[in-house]
């Protein structure tokens, strides 16, 4: 019986062609949707599965309670943390990670590495795969280091440097490690970025610049993660957290009174989506994913159904022949299966055609793996079974109900009454919601991402170049001061400046509580940076009101700096403020703030307001900063450089200079522009991968729509010769026909506005400097797709509506 | 073998009920050859298709050999007419995506008793009325007369108890219609029983006993002298 039915189907193909290709087509391209963005979604869930054990690990993050992050958990923390959770937790197994640019020389040429500084037990916590040597406890000793394939390739052309020696040149100094072992490289699904990994030095001498930072609770470090047996373990340590935070914290924080620090416990495997958006982002793709699939099988239900008629009397025949309904609806679901079967193996193959494509869209490396652990065969098998139950059962059991007696009786076969006929408007009326949805939330995406592009971000981003290999700690300031030089001097440079905040980050932040005159409290939090002569002119800042630092006024220069100490140290200083800053200080405008003085032990006279500079992400809110005045800070500055002409051709100026004055230390500088794109880079992809998506999903709603006009309309060949022998017109002919189609686009609407609206309302919720949500976007949705659905429809109610009366009443 | 008792059907449409069938009281006996005669829409083909259990009656009773099959749920008469009936329309009815063979093959296919070789079933029915050289060929490249020939080997492939014909030479020209009433005499001179729906009269009277009906009732019913 199987037999039979499969060798039906399959010469069924061959016989309606239009109507396979249409079937087949529409499932294929749902399925080839579904199976891309789902490679996508298990790729981005993946993240830090691939370590053994993943799920006991913990990353330690900290909420600096009332400072300018307060309500945040950072993943940094202190390097004091871990040293007090070892010591009043004894057996708690864990690793600080401090992340640095090292520089290995080679040849005179110094090359950036990643280099991981971590404590001995690091390889416990994180087992990474070991390709040569052993890593037992080799990071007890500090001249030892644990290298990446990559790494023992590229620098000793062997897969096995074993004991060979490699110097890394990072905090003005060079350090000789031997090779104990070489790992695996990092694989495409980790956060982890380093090459390199070495033991984390803790200095106990009290004259090294690194004590305090190393030794206080109120300095960011790198990260600390612990592993635990079990989530029982987690939780016992979670509660121990606090009493450590109570014992050490404040004891270990001179000089810092009333500071407040929290800390907890984040499984590593969901550490990848605590960027803002980023687990929208997914859940949006995985959604798009799922409902194309949804609406290829809805077309197949719609070409199916609308088609059940022209197979009643094969139907009614088998019912005379004996066969039961359980067995005509076997028979149909069978074909079902088939027929999905038959989509699948093509989608598989428009997938794996078109994965290039996606990757460049969406910045991944996407592929298709058929067996093994990560395999899809098996999965699209499952899938061919369950959408090929989706799709047939309704048409399955439709066909399966027609009366065997009135069927054969009939000269006409039936249209599945008016029941099947509501049940095709409702399911187009589905399938166009989701279209229009998807319409108008690629419209958002798109105009969320322009609006990136061109919102005004306080600063002018065109033309700017950012020198962050100025923070470079090997380099010596005459170095720095004749590469600034150097640039400045350059041909089409208008001017040349420095700070320890730019466009894209190289973001030193400290920050402080500034108390409010007359106001209880420690004050809002302030973050505070330096910026060199002619740093806002550079950038291209607006002055919202009073002045820029200058040095002609020699007031300006922050005399904290002058004499030696911390910036944030307790001589009064002018500072310029943003207009966060001024905001968080209750000044009711900036005029206002203008000459007004704050912050009691610290103060700080605010000689000008500047807007807010965004230079990170469009979904973070600038925080409020102060700017005081200096002339060089060798440490933390990075270049920023005003030019006209071709950013490429300045940018190889630059790197010419650089080479020429620093060929030992590692060159880095994009434009402003490129160093946003880090952060919109993430929202373009998604838009571009949301886009084609909701493209296919669009064309695929369209071929059913084509085939269920085709089908309707030559049903309605006879009524049409009927109505023009009456006197309608061809236009009559036409609106009837059309308007059967358009009346479930438009009714579309009542479902897909709402939906569009919370989707996208929740999306843009998502930035903190976001587009309007229009009602253009709705409405052009909608008259896109009316648009849509007239052109595949018109030709053939045109082709029917000029057929003559004669020709039309002869037909059956 | 049928018995037909006091059989009425009613079709009940929004406003409109229209009687098929009314007050049908029917006997055929075993290896008889009945045919059924009447202007269209006097509920030949309401009567047929009431024998061959694919319309239910509004009331009455069908027993078919010693069986009231009014007891009998849609599955269970689904498994009668496949273990016992045999059909022949007049547009044949011929499921175009299978071969003459397969079209055959299926008059086995729902039965759940076993049925011996299959294979050999088939090719006998379709020797038995000529057909085997076409086996392989698609009902739209035979003619119309091979089409029925191949109608009436799918019906009979089963060794049906009862074969029933719905106008079976409707759709054919002389020759081939008398090909077909052939082939269904030699059946029932087999001992096959057969009901026909007919307006040839010539074809009537090649039955044995010719029915009469008129607006849904049995106005006459004659035996042929043999």
């Amino acid at each position: 019986m199987i037999r039979l039915s499969l060798i039906g189907f399959l010469r069924s193909l061959t016989r309606h062609k239009l109507y396979s290709a249409l079937n087949i087509g529409g499932l294929a391209v749902g399925i080839a949707v579904f199976l891309v963005l789902g490679l996508y979604v298990r790729f981005e869930t993946s993240y830090e599965k691939w370590i053994p054990g993943a799920n006991n690990v913990w990353e330690v993050e900290t909420n600096m309670v009332g400072s300018v992050f307060d309500g945040r958990f950072l993943e940094q923390t202190p390097v004091a943390a871990w040293s007090a959770i070892n010591r009043d937790l004894p057996g708690t197994v864990g690793t600080r990670i401090q992340e640095i640019q090292a520089t290995v020389i080679q040849h005179g040429i110094g090359v950036r590495e990643n280099f991981a500084m971590v404590d001995p037990d690091f390889f416990r916590v994180f087992p990474l795969p070991v390709l040569d040597g052993k890593v037992d406890g080799i990071l007890s000793d500090p001249t030892q280091i644990v290298v990446t394939q990559r790494v023992a390739m590229k620098y000793f052309r062997t897969a096995s440097p074993i004991g060979k020696s490699i110097t890394l040149s990072y905090d003005g100094a060079q350090h000789a490690y031997k090779i104990a072992a070489v790992i695996a490289d990092m694989p495409p699904n980790t956060d982890f970025d380093f090459d390199l990994i070495g033991r984390f030095v803790i200095t106990e001498d009290k004259t090294n610049p690194l004590y305090v930072s190393q030794h206080q609770w109120d300095y960011g470090g790198g990260q600390t993660f612990i592993r635990t047996m079990n989530d029982e373990a987690a939780a016992r340590l979670s509660s121990e957290l606090p009493g450590v935070v109570t014992r050490h914290a404040a004891g270990e924080t001179p000089n810092n009174d009333g500071f407040k620090i929290a800390l907890r416990l984040q499984r590593l495997t969901d550490l990848h989506f605590e960027a803002p958006g980023s687990k929208l982002m997914v859940t949006t793709l995985g959604i798009v994913g799922v409902l194309t699939l949804l609406l290829a099988i809805v077309n197949y239900v719609n070409l199916a159904s609308a088609r059940a008629g022209l197979r009643a009397r094969e139907v009614a025949m088998r019912k005379v022949l004996g066969a039961s309904r359980q067995a005509l609806v076997r028979h149909y679901l069978i074909e079902a299966v088939a027929t999905a079967a038959v989509a699948a193996v093509l989608g598989l193959a428009t997938a794996e055609a078109g994965l290039p494509l996606v990757n460049a869209a969406g910045g991944l490396t996407l592929s298709i793996r058929y067996v093994g652990a990560d395999g899809v065969l098996l999965p699209l098998a499952l899938l061919v079974l369950v959408a090929g139950i989706l799709a047939g059962a309704y048409p399955a059991l439709m066909l399966s109900r027609f009366p065997a007696a009135a069927v054969l009786a009939s000269a006409r076969s039936p249209g599945g009454g008016r029941t099947g006929t509501r049940v095709r408007e409702v399911l187009v009326i589905f399938q166009f919601a989701v279209a229009i949805a998807f319409l108008v939330g690629t419209m958002v995406l798109v105009a969320q991402t322009m609006h990136a592009r061109s919102t005004d971000i306080g600063f002018n981003r065109s033309n700017l170049l950012v020198v962050s290999s100025l923070t470079n700690s090997n380099l010596t300031d005459s170095q720095r001061d004749s590469l600034l030089h150097r640039m400045a001097g350059l041909p089409g440079v208008m001017s040349v400046a420095a700070s320890n905040t730019v466009p894209g980050g190289g973001m030193v932040t400290s920050s402080s509580n500034f108390p409010i005159p007359g106001m209880s409290g420690p004050g809002p939090s302030i973050q505070y940076f330096e910026a060199t002569p002619g740093y806002f002119s550079t950038v291209g800042v607006r002055l919202l009101a009073g002045r820029l630092f200058d040095l002609a006024h020699p007031g300006d220069l922050n005399p904290n700096v002058l004499q030696g100490h911390g910036p944030g140290d307790s001589l009064p200083a002018n500072v310029v403020l943003n207009e966060s800053a001024a905001r968080a200080l209750h000044y009711p405008s900036p005029e206002a703030a203008i000459g007004k003085t704050f912050g009691k032990d610290s103060p700080r006279t605010v000689i000008g307001v500047v807007a807010d500079m965004r230079y990170q992400s469009l979904r973070v809110p600038v925080p409020p900063m102060l700017f005081t005045f200096v002339e060089r800070d060798p440490k933390y500055e990075n270049g920023v450089i005003r030019f006209t002409g071709d950013p490429k051709a300045m940018l190889n100026a630059v790197q010419e200079a650089w080479r020429e004055e620093a060929p030992e230390v590692p060159f880095e500088a994009n434009t402003a522009q490129q160093a946003l794109d880090v952060y919109y880079k993430r929202d373009d992809h998604t838009a571009r991968l949301f886009s084609i998506g909701a493209v296919l999903a669009v064309l695929i709603g369209c071929v059913g729509l084509w085939g269920l006009a085709s089908f309707n309309t030559a049903r309605r060949v006879k009524e049409i010769g009927i109505r023009k022998t009456l006197g309608a017109s061809s236009t009559d002919v036409v609106k009837l026909l059309v308007g059967q189609f358009l009346r479930p686009v438009l009714i579309a609407n009542i479902f897909a506005w709402p939906l569009a609206y919370v989707a996208m309302s929740k999306w843009l919720a998502g930035f903190d400097d976001r587009i309007a949500l229009s009602p253009l976007y709705f409405i052009a949705a909608t008259l896109l797709a009316l648009t849509i659905a007239l052109v595949t429809v018109i030709a053939q109610s045109l082709r029917a509506a000029r057929a003559t009366p004669a020709w039309a009443l002869r037909h059956e | 073998m049928i018995q037909l008792e006091a059989i009425q059907r009613r079709y009940i449409s929004d406003e409109v009920e229209t009687t098929a069938l009314s007050d049908i009281n029917l006997k055929v006996a075993e290896g008889e050859f009945v045919a059924i005669m009447g202007p269209s829409g006097c509920g030949k083909s309401t009567l047929l298709n009431t024998l061959g259990t694919v319309d239910r009656p509004s009331s009455g009773r069908y027993m078919f050999a010693g069986r009231d099959l009014a007891n009998l749920d849609e599955g269970a008469l689904a498994q009668f007419r496949a273990e016992t009936l045999g059909f022949v329309f007049q547009s044949f009815n011929l499921i175009d995506e299978l071969t003459i063979q397969e079209n055959v093959e299926l008059g086995l296919a729902y039965r759940r008793s076993g049925g011996g070789d299959r294979k050999a079933r088939v090719a006998a029915a379709m020797d038995r009325v000529g057909i085997s050289h076409r086996a392989r060929h698609f009902p739209h490249q035979l003619s119309g007369g091979q089409q029925q020939r191949a109608a009436i080997a799918r019906a009979i492939v089963g060794e049906p108890k009862l074969i029933l014909a719905d106008e079976p030479t409707g759709n054919l020209d002389t020759e081939n219609g008398q090909q077909v009433m052939d082939i269904l005499t030699s059946l029932n001179a087999e001992g096959a029983t057969i009901v026909m729906v007919t307006h040839s009269p010539s074809h009537a009277d090649i039955a044995r006993r010719r029915i009469d009906m008129l607006d849904g009732r049995i106005v006459s019913s004659v035996a042929r002298a043999i």
